[in-house]
């Protein structure tokens, strides 16, 4: 619709552009008028609506009090009021107090036998405003809704549950069959009435949204469906048989198929090929049968059908260059679409592809060219960043000089999207350094944002890590950035890596000047990042007459108008005279874990009896080596915006906790070993998030009175393991905790049922070795709906005396036991949580099997440089084992497989297989049962003929 | 032209010999608004009824009056907003089940507290003991003795035992509402 045309509908719709709430508010006395004047509260009913849109906000007493007025109008039964009167009580539902109050009036509107155009609408205001405790009253009338042959009702329905379903889980799964039957249905009559009541939607919307309407049911009926089922695996697996079985004899004959369900709508069909890829990663034994049928779909006549099918494709963790040839044949049509936003999708799933498989995407890199000059500049970044990622070296300048060309016309967001993809491909090419550096320092120059500079920054900060050739060139193009930079914050940080990269460079002297100039120029929060940049030369560079001068800035430093930098400044020159000292403070580049010092801090502070017993413990807080805080700030980077939380810093309410992890290392055991197992492969968990939440545990243990005789908690499991489903009645969690003598095991339960009320759960635990007794149960003493406590069942090692030596005390008990939970459930109110009645019944449920693995014994931990670890434990005991393991494909999972297995903190990037290497090692490091260094060295061979062993 | 001339004619025809009246029903849960509401509007009893969630509006058109009924819910979470539907009404209808002896105390209660409102003050109030057909049924004077209605004395009270489902008094509440059309304004 163009713009005049809207113009005038509002003209003719008498809305004037300024609206002024309190004068509308005013004139909403006419509602109340006798009789209704339908035009005139027409017009006011969309004055509301507009002002609501443009952001206007009405109080509660205000919503209230227009809603109770608006219900008058129910009296009238103009066609188009009534439709304005649902558009506004849906607005003020949100907003006005007992809008419940014309759940009577809608459930009348939506009646099969008022045979009027506005029972969708009647039904979608409906859902609206009612709440959970009043569906079981409207869920006839829904029900009914959702097979009505009318598609506009039957959608309207459809949605309203959909919405609803996130509040009534249980009620509307029960509507399954009706769900199944709209899904199936062959579209209906749609209602060509269904919109000519609205006065401003034009004709042709009209007749639009009529076609589209007789399939649209069946793509919110999927919708509904799957929301009932997502968390059956095999029920959605059974959604997309019931789509797919009807073709997988007949080869193609699909779209014309007879038998089974027939997708209608183009929309449903993508939900489709989301499930079924869902589906592909759950259960591999349909993969090649749904991946044919995928493949099939690239060839269908819709463009949306074909694009998520292709997307879905490529995104297939394993797929290989092979297979991707269709894709990428169809994806190349699409590159030359006449319609712009088919040009993005294609290019940007190119660009996705890309990453992972820049051969298979090369074949498009003609047409790709060719987009550059698109006159869509989205597409025409998007192509070129692709070409970066697929282009050989030779095509790397070409590529370079032509994004030059037009870089000052693309936006910000989309120059930080280029700056990856040069950052990658430098990474890629370390030899076209010299061309990138160029490139990224006249982007320096130019205007730009934030973001965009620190894209930059962070792509040349990582060049001179990365690639060692390059180092002083880009030192120098960041230097002469620094001269005139208004970011402080990246001003800072380029700072900070002058003072670690610059002393080992041939001369030293040339950066000192840009670092003094910072001194004199800028704010106080870079003179103090100048100051100890120049801190790091002057002990770092051996060269006693730079030391000198350095000296004489420093000293000029300490005249500085800020305190934090006269500071350092006399910090610094103090560090500087003092040998033993600058070899801790400046040169040993290993750092604290800066959250468990954040969370450490914080307990202290938080507990006045702390800071009576004495300052603050920094070595309570483990060391990270410089490699292994660069690759948690890198991981940090990846996920972004997703990194949650993973675990809340917890004020202590009580003493702070004493760990057993404060003495380190009596005496080592060395360990050298291999190992062998079928699990996934772990994802990294992050050593200081363990320390933390040990830290946790030692606190809660320690106010559990049966525990307090086992001593101190000596390492608790890192990672809780899950005992049932995720989506269960009743969710359990096992987490193992080691004494000297006894093991813990506690149970997190989580009661997801809301009208039962679970007491005194414990846990039932059986299929020990002779070797553990269980001494004592405590169980959680009342579970209300959405609550977690925990229960913990303890056990005291058998054979071990007051006077046993430790390596008794510490021999690993490994095993798998079966537990049962056991409770007393009682029926509740589920809105009050308070029980009906204190007649409970006895109830159990199984549980998956807890195992206790030599990982539980591990605290993953930094111990310092390796080979240095490696040297003092000489001598200690050793074991040397080889395995071969036959189940892997490659280094990684082996590696990754060996690494969940120890439980133990990989050192230095170790972990990670370089590609393409047919031998690794790895070396992880540990304190085992919280008090012995423990290291493993693992060296992984890649056997000439299928998988690797090791040694 | 002629739908024109037509349309006045019924304007003019509605001026002189149509009135319309609003009236408000209410009344503690399960004591037959609604269902009298149907019998009025299509003089059928039916048995099987909902709970009224918020209200239903009817209109009804008895000789030559239009009534507009609000009947609204009689649940506790909605006797908080009777008094908005009450404003401005020619008559408010106060039902009571007069078989359902336990109720009558918090019906009396709810009653005195509405009409305390100073916003309905002087609007005519019919009170209605429905549900007569029952044995155990209170009758029209023990009614007005339990409901306090002697204590009204600022506005008009009249009080009848009815019965929807035999259609017993029907016509005299009506007749009493239409003589009662306009009052409100």
């Amino acid at each position: 619709m163009s713009w005049q045309k809207k113009d005038k509908d509002i003209d003719e719709g008498g809305i004037p552009f300024h609206l002024d709430k309190s004068a509308v508010l005013q004139e909403a006395r006419i509602f109340n008028a006798t009789p209704i004047m339908p035009r005139k509260c027409r017009i006011l009913l969309a004055k509301i609506i507009y002002l609501l849109y443009q952001g206007e906000t009405l109080g509660t007493v205000e919503a209230t009090e227009l809603f109770f007025s608006i219900t008058k109008l129910f009296q009238n039964k103009d066609m188009s009021l009534r439709q304005m009167v649902y558009l506004v009580i849906k607005e003020l539902s949100t907003i006005s107090e007992d809008v419940i109050m014309v759940t009577s009036s809608l459930m009348r509107d939506m009646q099969p036998k008022s045979d009027v155009i506005y029972r969708g609408n009647a039904i979608r205001a409906l859902c609206k405003i009612t709440d959970v405790s009043m569906l079981p009253g409207i869920e006839r009338f829904l029900k009914a809704a959702i097979v009505e042959k009318n598609a506009a009702i039957s959608s309207a329905s459809l949605m309203s549950s959909y919405h609803l379903f996130w509040q009534a889980k249980d009620l509307i799964r029960r509507w399954g069959n009706e769900v199944q039957e709209a899904l199936n249905s062959k579209g209906g009559s749609s209602s060509g009435g269904f919109f000519s009541g609205s006065a401003s939607s034009s004709p042709a919307a009209v007749a639009a949204a009529a076609a589209s309407h007789s399939t649209m049911v069946q793509y919110h009926a999927m919708g509904l469906m799957y929301a009932i089922r997502q968390h059956d695996r095999m029920a959605v697996a059974k959604l997309v048989q019931g789509f797919t079985s009807g073709n997988s004899g007949g080869s193609r004959g699909f779209f014309g198929g007879s038998s089974g369900s027939v997708i209608r709508n183009n929309m449903a069909h993508c939900l489709l090929i989301r499930y079924a890829c869902q589906v592909m990663e759950n259960d591999v034994s349909v993969d090649r049968q749904l991946y044919d049928l995928l493949e099939g779909w690239i060839r269908h006549r819709s463009d949306m059908v074909s694009l998520e099918a292709i997307r879905s494709l490529c995104a297939l963790p394993g797929i290989t260059d092979k297979d991707l040839a269709s894709s990428v044949a169809a994806l190349q049509l699409f590159l030359a679409s006449p319609k712009s936003t088919i040009r993005f999708a294609a290019i940007r799933t190119l660009n996705q592809l890309a990453a992972a498989h820049p051969q298979a995407v090369g074949a498009c890199n003609i047409d790709m060219e060719g987009l550059i000059t698109d006159s869509n500049r989205s597409v025409a970044t998007f192509a070129i960043t692709t070409l970066l990622k697929t282009g050989n070296e030779a095509s790397v300048d070409r590529l370079i000089k032509q994004i030059a060309g037009f870089m000052s016309e693309i936006s910000n967001e989309f120059k930080v999207i280029v700056m990856e993809a040069i950052r990658s491909l430098a990474l890629k090419f370390p030899s076209k350094h010299p061309t990138m550096l160029t490139f990224l320092s006249n982007v320096l120059r130019d205007e730009g944002s934030y973001e965009c500079k620190k894209a930059v920054v962070d792509a040349m900060l990582d060049m001179v890590r990365e690639i060692p050739d390059c180092k002083e060139v880009a030192l120098s193009h960041l230097c002469e950035f620094i001269e005139d930079c208004e970011f402080h914050k990246l001003s800072v940080r380029v700072l900070h890596l002058l003072g670690e990269e610059g002393p080992t460079t041939v001369t030293p002297s040339i950066y000192i000047r840009h670092i003094y100039n910072r001194v004199i120029l800028e704010k106080s929060v870079v003179r103090a990042a100048a100051v100890n940049a120049l801190t790091k030369f002057a002990v770092n560079v051996n060269d006693p007459a730079l030391q000198g001068s350095i000296r004489i800035l420093l000293r000029r430093c300490l005249e500085d108008r800020d305190d934090e930098v006269r500071d350092r400044a006399t910090w610094a020159l103090r560090v500087c005279d003092n040998a033993q000292a600058s070899e801790k403070y400046i040169k040993d580049t290993s750092s604290y874990d800066w959250e468990t010092l954040e969370g450490k801090l914080y307990q202290y502070c938080a507990d006045p009896q702390a800071a009576q017993a004495g300052p603050f413990n920094v070595a309570q807080v483990p060391r990270v080596s410089k490699t292994y805080a660069e690759a948690m700030r890198q991981r940090t980077r990846a996920l972004g915006s997703e990194l949650e939380n993973a675990t809340p810093l917890l004020p202590a309410p009580g003493t702070t906790g004493k760990d057993g992890s404060g003495a380190m290392g009596r005496d080592g055991t060395k360990k050298s070993s291999g190992g062998v197992g079928g699990h996934p492969a772990s994802t990294e968990d992050s050593a200081s998030a363990a320390f933390k939440r040990q830290e946790l545990y030692a606190q809660e243990l320690k106010a559990i009175p049966e525990f307090s005789g086992f001593g101190p908690l000596l390492v608790s499991s890192s990672k809780p393991c899950e005992l049932t489903e995720a989506e269960t009645e009743y969710v359990v969690q096992g987490v193992k905790h080691l004494f000297r003598g006894h093991v813990v095991f506690q149970f997190d339960c989580t009661n997801t049922i809301p009208d039962q009320l679970l007491e005194n759960a414990f846990v039932i635990m059986a299929g020990m070795e002779d070797d553990l007794e269980e001494v004592a149960t405590v169980p959680a003493p009342a579970l209300a709906c959405n609550q977690t406590s925990a229960t913990y069942v303890a056990f005291a090692k058998l054979g071990l005396d007051e006077g046993a030596d430790e390596s008794a005390a510490l021999q690993p008990i490994v095993g798998s036991y079966n537990t049962t939970l056991k409770f007393m459930v009682k029926d509740c109110d589920p809105n009050t949580g308070e029980p009906d009645s204190d007649e409970g019944f006895e109830d159990e449920y199984v549980l998956e099997d807890v195992e206790l693995t030599l990982a539980d014994w591990m605290q993953p931990r930094y111990l310092g440089e390796p080979l240095k670890v490696w040297a003092e434990l000489e001598g200690a005991a050793e074991r040397v084992e080889t395995f071969a393991l036959s189940a892997f494909v490659n280094l990684q999972d082996a590696l990754d497989s060996v690494a969940e297995l120890m439980g133990m903190y990989p050192c230095d990037n170790t972990h990670r297989v370089p590609a393409k290497k047919v031998s690794h090692t790895a070396i992880f490091t540990a304190l085992y049962a919280g008090q012995i260094k423990t290291i493993l060295r693992v060296r992984l061979t890649m056997a000439p003929h299928q998988g690797g062993g090791a040694s | 032209m002629s739908t024109i001339i037509k349309s006045l004619l019924t304007w003019l025809r509605s001026l002189f010999f149509k009135e319309e009246m609003e009236l408000t029903l209410v009344g503690l849960q399960n004591s037959g608004k609604t269902t009298l509401v149907n019998v009025i509007a299509s003089g059928q009893f039916n048995e099987d009824m909902i709970p009224t969630v918020g209200f239903n509006m009817r209109k009804v058109t008895k000789g030559s009056v239009t009534m507009k009924l609000w009947d609204i819910g009689g649940q506790s979470r909605f006797r908080s907003m009777w008094e908005r539907y009450c404003r401005g009404v020619d008559a408010i209808v106060f039902v009571i089940d007069s078989a359902d002896h336990g109720k009558l105390n918090s019906a009396r209660v709810e009653l005195r507290n509405l009409l305390e409102k100073p916003q309905l003050a002087n609007i005519p109030v019919l009170v209605l003991g429905n549900k007569n057909d029952l044995p155990q049924a209170l009758t029209i004077d023990e009614l007005i003795e339990e409901m306090d209605l002697h204590q009204i004395n600022n506005r008009e009270v009249c009080c009848y035992s009815i019965s929807a489902k035999n259609q017993v008094n029907i016509d005299k509440t009506l007749e009493w509402l239409i003589k009662h059309a306009g009052s409100g304004k």
